[in-house]
C-alpha cells in the first residue's frame, strides 16, 4: 500500500494563522472533560461517592429516628461529606494532570502546540473542578430529603456549594502544582492525599478535647477545617451569615494563592525534565 | 537554492557538567529530508527538543521557517512534531485525537472535522477512525502520531524515531508518507533514525551527531565520500563467470583478486599500492577493471567500494569520533 499524503483542502498555513476556533483552554478543558466523563473515570468516583453518601443519609436518618442526631446535625453531616469527597476528587483529578501526562508520554506533543502552558494548566483546572460540580449534584437529592423539613436545605445548598467551590479551586490548584513538580505520577497523588489528610485530620477531632487558642489557630490556619466550622457554625449552631465569616479568610486565601501561582508560576513548571527521554 | 527554512547555529544545551548538545550548527532548505543520524545518547532527541522549543538551549540560537528562536509561538504554530516514543490516549478513537489537535491550532470543530477525515485517508487509517486507539498496532500509531504532526500544515516537520519498533512493511509505509510530506506539501523534514539504508533513500542530507557534537554533515553522497575507501571493492558475478572475470581482472597490473571466504560469486578486489596501477587513480584502476569485466560479457551482479555505503560512514565517524 502506497500512501500520498496531498497538500490539505483545510487545515492548511492560512487556516492556522487565521485561528478561527475556540481559545487554547477551552479546547483543553473540553478535551479534559470528555476524558473524565467519558473514559468512566469521573462517573465510577460519581458512583462511588452516591453508594457512600446514600450509606451516610441512611444512617443519619436512622439516628435522627432515634432522636440520636438532631436534623440539622444531619444536612450538616452529609454537606461536609459531600464537600469532602469532591474536594479529594478536585485534587486527585489535578494531580494526575500534568505528571499523568508524562508518564502516558502525551505531555510533549501538548508543548509543541501554539496553546500557551497557561491554557493547559487552565483548561485542566476547570476540568477538575467539574468533578466537584457534579459531586455537589449529586449530594442535591439527599440534602433535600433530609434538610426540607428544617428549612435549611436553600442555605445549605448556597453553603456548600460557595464553600466547596472555594476549597476545589484552591485545592485543585495545589494538585496541579504538585503534579507539575512531580516526574511520577504516583508521588504526585501519593503527595496530594497526604496533604488532604492533614487537612482533614482536625475535622475528625472529637469535639469533647479542650480548645484553646492552639486548637483555634491551627482550625482557621487549615482551609478545609475552617471551610466546614463555617458550615458548621451556619447550619447547626445557626448564626448570622456574617458572624463567622473569618472562617473563609483561609479558604479564599487559599484558593487566590494557589489559583494565581498555578496560573504565574505553573507554565514554568510544565515541562520536560532532564533524563525524560533524552537523545 | 530554496528558502532555509530550518538553522540552528552553535545550538548547546547544557545540563550541569553533561553536554547533550554541544555547537551543533545546520541548516536544512524547504521540501528537503535532513536526516538526523547518531549512536544513541548523540544529542539526536535533544536537538530535536531545542528546534521544536520544549527544551530551552543554554547557547547559541536557531531559526524555523523565518521564526527567530525567541517566537516560541510562531514555530510551534509551523511545525509538525512527532516525538520519540510518543503516547496516544488509548480511550480516544483515532479521529477524536486528531479533531482535539487541529482544535489546538485555532481550526473550527468543522474545519477539524473535515481536516481529520482527510489526513486518515492520507495515512491509511480511514477505516479505524472511529476506533478506540488502544485497539491500533504500533505501526497504526504512529501514522497517526504522523497524520498528527500534519494537522497544521507544517513549514516544518521533526520525526524522531518514526518507524522504531515497526516491521518492514509498516517502516515502508511512513518511508512513503515522509517522502511525500517533503515532496507534496513542500515542508522541510528533521528525520531521527536508526535506519540507515532508508536514510539513503529518502534523504537530501545528513547530520551525523555524536557525543552532543556534529561529526560530519552534508548530501549523502558527501558523506559517504568522506569514509569511502576506495582503493578496494567487491564484485559479484555468476557462480560460473568467477573465473572469467579473475582472468579479465588479472590483467591490470596492481590488482589483487581473492575470493570472499564463503561466498564463492563474490570476489573482493584491491589496488595493492595506491599509484602503482596502470589508471592514476585508485578509482580510475577499479573502473578500467570493471569495464574489462564487462566488455568480457560478464553480467555483473553488484560491484560495490568498500565503505560506500552509509552505514559504513555511520560506523567510521561515530567510531572515529569517540577514538
Amino acid at each position: 500500500m502506497t500512501l500520498q499524503v496531498a497538500p490539505p483542502a483545510v487545515g492548511t498555513r492560512q487556516d492556522v494563522q487565521a485561528g478561527e476556533g475556540q481559545p487554547g483552554w477551552l479546547v483543553v478543558a473540553q478535551q479534559e472533560c470528555r476524558d473524565l466523563w467519558t473514559s468512566g473515570r469521573g462517573l465510577i468516583l460519581l458512583f462511588l461517592f452516591s453508594v457512600l453518601l446514600s450509606a451516610v443519609t441512611y444512617l443519619t436518618s436512622t439516628n435522627q429516628a432515634l432522636n440520636f442526631l438532631e436534623q440539622r446535625e444531619s444536612v450538616n453531616l452529609v454537606l461536609q461529606f459531600a464537600v469532602a469527597v469532591g474536594v479529594l476528587a478536585t485534587l486527585v483529578v489535578g494531580a494526575d494532570g500534568i505528571s499523568g501526562e508524562r508518564e502516558r508520554g502525551t505531555l510533549e506533543t501538548l508543548l509543541v502546540t501554539p496553546v500557551a502552558r497557561r491554557s493547559i494548566i487552565v483548561g485542566k483546572l476547570i476540568a477538575a473542578l467539574t468533578l466537584w460540580f457534579a459531586t455537589f449534584g449529586v449530594s442535591i437529592p439527599y440534602l433535600w430529603v433530609l434538610g426540607r423539613e428544617v428549612g435549611i436545605l436553600g442555605p445549605a445548598l448556597v453553603l456548600g456549594f460557595g464553600v466547596g467551590t472555594l476549597l476545589a479551586v484552591g485545592l485543585g490548584s495545589i494538585g496541579l502544582l504538585i503534579s507539575a513538580a512531580c516526574n511520577s505520577n504516583k508521588t504526585s497523588i501519593a503527595a496530594s492525599i497526604f496533604l488532604l489528610l492533614i487537612l482533614f485530620a482536625p475535622t475528625q477531632l472529637p469535639s469533647g478535647l479542650p480548645q484553646g487558642w492552639f486548637f483555634e489557630v491551627l482550625l482557621r490556619a487549615n482551609p478545609v477545617a475552617s471551610g466546614l466550622a463555617y458550615i458548621s457554625a451556619l447550619l447547626v449552631e445557626g448564626h448570622a451569615w456574617t458572624q463567622d465569616l473569618s472562617y473563609l479568610i483561609t479558604p479564599l486565601l487559599t484558593a487566590i494563592i494557589a489559583g494565581s501561582a498555578l496560573i504565574f508560576a505553573g507554565p514554568q513548571l510544565v515541562r520536560l525534565t532532564r533524563g525524560v527521554n533524552a537523545g | 537554492m530554496a528558502n532555509i527554512s530550518v538553522e540552528a547555529i552553535h545550538l548547546t544545551k547544557h545540563y550541569g557538567a553533561y553536554n547533550a548538545v554541544d555547537d551543533v550548527s545546520f541548516s536544512g532548505s524547504q521540501g528537503e529530508i535532513i536526516g538526523l543520524l547518531g549512536p544513541n545518547g548523540a544529542g539526536k532527541t535533544t536537538t530535536i527538543r531545542l528546534l521544536t522549543t520544549v527544551l530551552g538551549p543554554t547557547s547559541g540560537e536557531f531559526s524555523i521557517a523565518g521564526h527567530q528562536s525567541t517566537a516560541a509561538t510562531e514555530i510551534r504554530r509551523c511545525i509538525g512534531v512527532l516525538p520519540e516514543s510518543s503516547g496516544y490516549p488509548s480511550h480516544q478513537t483515532g479521529g477524536e485525537y486528531l479533531r482535539f489537535y487541529a482544535r489546538l491550532y485555532g481550526l473550527s470543530r468543522r474545519q477539524a472535522r473535515s481536516l481529520s477525515a482527510e489526513l486518515l485517508a492520507a495515512v491509511g487509517l480511514e477505516q479505524w477512525g472511529r476506533s478506540r486507539i488502544s485497539i491500533y498496532s504500533r505501526g497504526m500509531r504512529q501514522r497517526l502520531g504522523i497524520a498528527r504532526a500534519l494537522v497544521n500544515d507544517p513549514s516544518v516537520v521533526f520525526l524522531d524515531e518514526p518507524t522504531l519498533g515497526l516491521d518492514p512493511a509498516g517502516q515502508a509505509q511512513v518511508l512513503d508518507i515522509i517522502r511525500t510530506v517533503a515532496d507534496a506539501r513542500d515542508a522541510t523534514v528533521v528525520l531521527s533514525t536508526h535506519l540507515l539504508p532508508e536514510v539513503e533513500q529518502v534523504c537530501s542530507k545528513v547530520v551525523i551527531l555524536n557525543q552532543g557534537r556534529v561529526v560530519v554533515s552534508g548530501s549523502v553522497g558527501e558523506v559517504i565520500g568522506r569514509a569511502l575507501i576506495e582503493h578496494s571493492a567487491h564484485l559479484r558475478v555468476p557462480l560460473h563467470h568467477v573465473e572469467r572475470a579473475r582472468q579479465a581482472l588479472m590483467h591490470f597490473p596492481g590488482l589483487t583478486i581473492n575470493q570472499v571466504e564463503g561466498q564463492p560469486d563474490l570476489l573482493r578486489i584491491a589496488v595493492e599500492t595506491p599509484g602503482a596501477a596502470s589508471a592514476a587513480s585508485p578509482a580510475e584502476a577499479m573502473n578500467a577493471g570493471l569495464t574489462a569485466v564487462t566488455a568480457a560479457g560478464i553480467p555483473v551482479l553488484r560491484f560495490e567500494l568498500e565503505g560506500a555505503r552509509l552505514s559504513d560512514a555511520f560506523l567510521k565517524m561515530t567510531s572515529e569520533a569517540v577514538a
